[in-house]
């Protein structure tokens, strides 16, 4: 804001918050909102969770009952023996750590090219990594399977894997964050007689820990969830991650609702997790970016 | 984005002219490469399987194929026959009125959540974690739950709607009712998000205003329509822009929830290049054209609503 007065370090006080002077009644009104609205958020979830403790005959019960009568883990254990869940499991695993690694990986050395480098070119290709920003995989889905197809990726876990590791978002934050090291810590590196990979690998890398910390978790977040370019590649049933197993044996009807439900549960899992544990960083690292 | 801001000290210029040892000219022809070096992985990963697609994917859209083996040129018979199909207008009109609705409701609720939260001291934390938690739960689980909860017969939301008198409204089987239940579901997944954008841009505003306002004497909703939202329209149009391409892009949560039914009256663009290209009867051209179609829409709203809203700005 330009209208910046002596005073304007006070901001951080409490009471920033905007419109002071709430009567207690808004401040009532206020409050009772945003509890009814998280509720609304909240509710679908748990009424999720406590059911799949609940055996088929009273999940078909009217009125459902609330809290599970005769908790149980059946549904559980009756999902991980009749499907390959464990299959399932292991491949939305294999991909989300091996995508994460590999997007880190060349998002930031490109990112370092970008933010440390002055070469004819850089420009064009920082502006061309911005651009693809505008072309989402939605739109490309057939020419892009088409290029899978023909290496031969369809049904390997590479192919899901890959094509989107390259994130113009990733090597944009990673490249923001590296224009703030000092050049003087690559220069001396240089004088020292470090060779340019080391440099990158030993002094950038871990100097850039917070925003590699922010990059990855939305890798993880995003490649656990991606259900649309895995639904297309994996086909065959030995490569479907968790969300495509879970849509195609919903869309056949044959399985019972019991074993999906669990299924599901299983799949937000470890994101819940991930959220609880990590809350902080993943909020202030959206707030700071518009990313997720 | 501050994609124009010159690059701090460039490395090869800091250099001190006192001349380093002969090994620099080394060091330097290996600078020269080393740069490429580094880009190259991720820019060949970007070319093969996003700038190589973009630009073929104009020149697939002129081919048909049966199979997705064999392609015949058809000229621009795609669009022709694309653009005459009752089906396709269909789903443009289903995506159009599912894209609307979508983002005003979004931007209405997301800016009332983010106020909301802005002015609450006690508990914020947890309340911004409760209504951040659906952004983060996989699509096709949400659709699965949703569309559990919203069964006819034992669904949680009719139990509700029957036990205060209102019946079982058949949320997921009369078409304007299935297509009002999807986008409130696509609100509910993306809300939180939305608001955490709009919240941070709501702490960068100056304290001071409000103090100046507060001593002018403006009440609570003054404050907020003439110094609050003008001051946040530019998170305000960061928000338009992303909730816009994110309702295009919607495809997950709908697979699930009502697979696009009934009658294909939740059926959207993104589903429809999907069956069109992988469900048989396969219709490869129809897919391709279409995919075109939404690139173009997708790039011309985005560029609209970036300049319409510079425009404000400037005025």
């Amino acid at each position: 804001m330009t209208t910046a007065t002596p005073t304007a370090p006070s901001t951080a006080s409490p009471d920033n918050s905007g419109v002071r002077t709430p009567p207690s009644t808004g401040s009532i009104i206020r409050a009772t909102l945003l509890v009814a609205g998280a509720i609304v958020m909240l509710i679908p979830v748990v009424w999720a969770v406590l059911s799949s403790f609940k055996d088929t005959s009273e999940l078909a019960q009217r009125p459902p009952t609330i809290l599970p009568q005769d908790p149980t883990f059946s549904n559980y254990t009756e999902a991980l023996t009749s499907f390959s869940f464990l299959t399932y499991f292991k491949n939305s695993v294999v991909v989300t750590v091996a995508a994460t690694a590999l997007t880190l990986l060349i998002n930031s050395m490109a990112a370092f090219a970008l933010a440390k480098y002055n070469f004819r070119g850089r420009n064009a290709l920082f502006l061309l990594t911005l651009a693809t920003i505008m072309i989402p995989l939605q739109v490309i889905l057939i020419p892009v399977y088409q290029v899978v197809a023909n290496l031969g990726l369809v049904n390997s876990l590479w192919g899901l894997i890959i094509p989107p590791a390259a994130t113009p978002t990733g090597v944009f934050l990673l490249r923001q964050y590296m224009l703030t090291i000092p050049d003087d810590l690559i220069e001396a590196a240089r004088i020292d007689g470090a060779s340019e990979w080391r440099i990158f690998w030993r002094i950038i890398m871990p100097l850039c820990r917070p925003a590699l910390a922010v990059v990855a978790i939305f890798s993880i977040i995003w490649r656990w969830n991606d259900f649309l370019w895995p639904l297309i590649v994996a086909q065959d049933e030995s490569v479907y991650t968790l969300p495509v197993a879970l849509a195609r044996f919903n869309g056949q009807q044959v399985v019972p609702f019991n074993l999906v439900l669990a299924m599901s549960v299983l799949t937000i899992l470890p994101v819940v997790i991930i959220f609880l544990v990590l809350q902080r960083h993943i909020l202030t690292g959206i707030a700071q970016t518009g990313l997720k | 984005m501050s994609t124009t801001t010159a690059v701090a000290g460039a490395p090869e210029t800091g250099r001190p002219p006192t001349g380093p040892p002969p090994r620099a000219t080394a060091a330097r022809s290996r600078n020269r490469w080393a740069p490429w070096l580094f880009v190259a992985p991720n820019m060949l990963v970007f070319l093969v399987f996003t700038i190589w697609p973009a630009i073929n994917g104009f020149n697939i859209s002129f081919y048909d194929s049966r199979n997705g083996r064999t392609f015949t040129p058809v000229g621009t018979g795609n669009y022709t026959r694309i653009l005459g199909d009752d089906e396709f207008w269909g789903v443009v009109r289903h995506t159009v009125v599912f894209v609307v609705a979508f983002v005003v409701v979004t931007m209405v609720l997301a800016t009332a959540l983010a106020l909301l939260l802005n002015a609450q001291q006690r508990g914020r934390g947890v309340l911004r974690a409760a209504y951040f938690l659906p952004v983060l739960l996989s699509p096709v689980v949400v659709g699965l739950i949703w569309g559990w909860a919203l069964e006819r017969r034992v669904g949680l939301v009719n139990t509700i709607t029957e036990a205060i008198g209102l019946g079982q409204p058949g949320w997921l089987i009369d078409p304007t009712l299935a297509m009002t239940c999807t986008v409130l579901v696509g609100v509910w997944t993306h809300l939180g998000f939305y608001a955490l954008i709009l919240l941070s841009g709501l702490q960068g505003i100056d304290g001071n205003v409000y103090e100046a306002a507060r001593l002018d004497g403006s009440s609570t909703w003054q404050t907020i329509r003439l110094i609050t939202l003008p001051l946040l329209r530019p998170t305000m149009l960061v928000v338009l822009i992303l909730s816009t391409i994110t309702g295009f892009q919607a495809f997950d949560f709908i697979y699930t929830l009502t697979g696009g039914g009934p009658t294909g009256s939740t059926t959207l663009i993104v589903q429809y290049i999907y069956e069109q290209a992988f469900e048989s009867p396969i219709r490869y051209g129809l897919a391709s054209a279409a995919g075109v179609i939404l690139f173009v829409t997708i790039f011309g709203i985005t560029l609209l609503n970036y300049l319409l809203g510079r425009r404000q700005e400037a005025v």
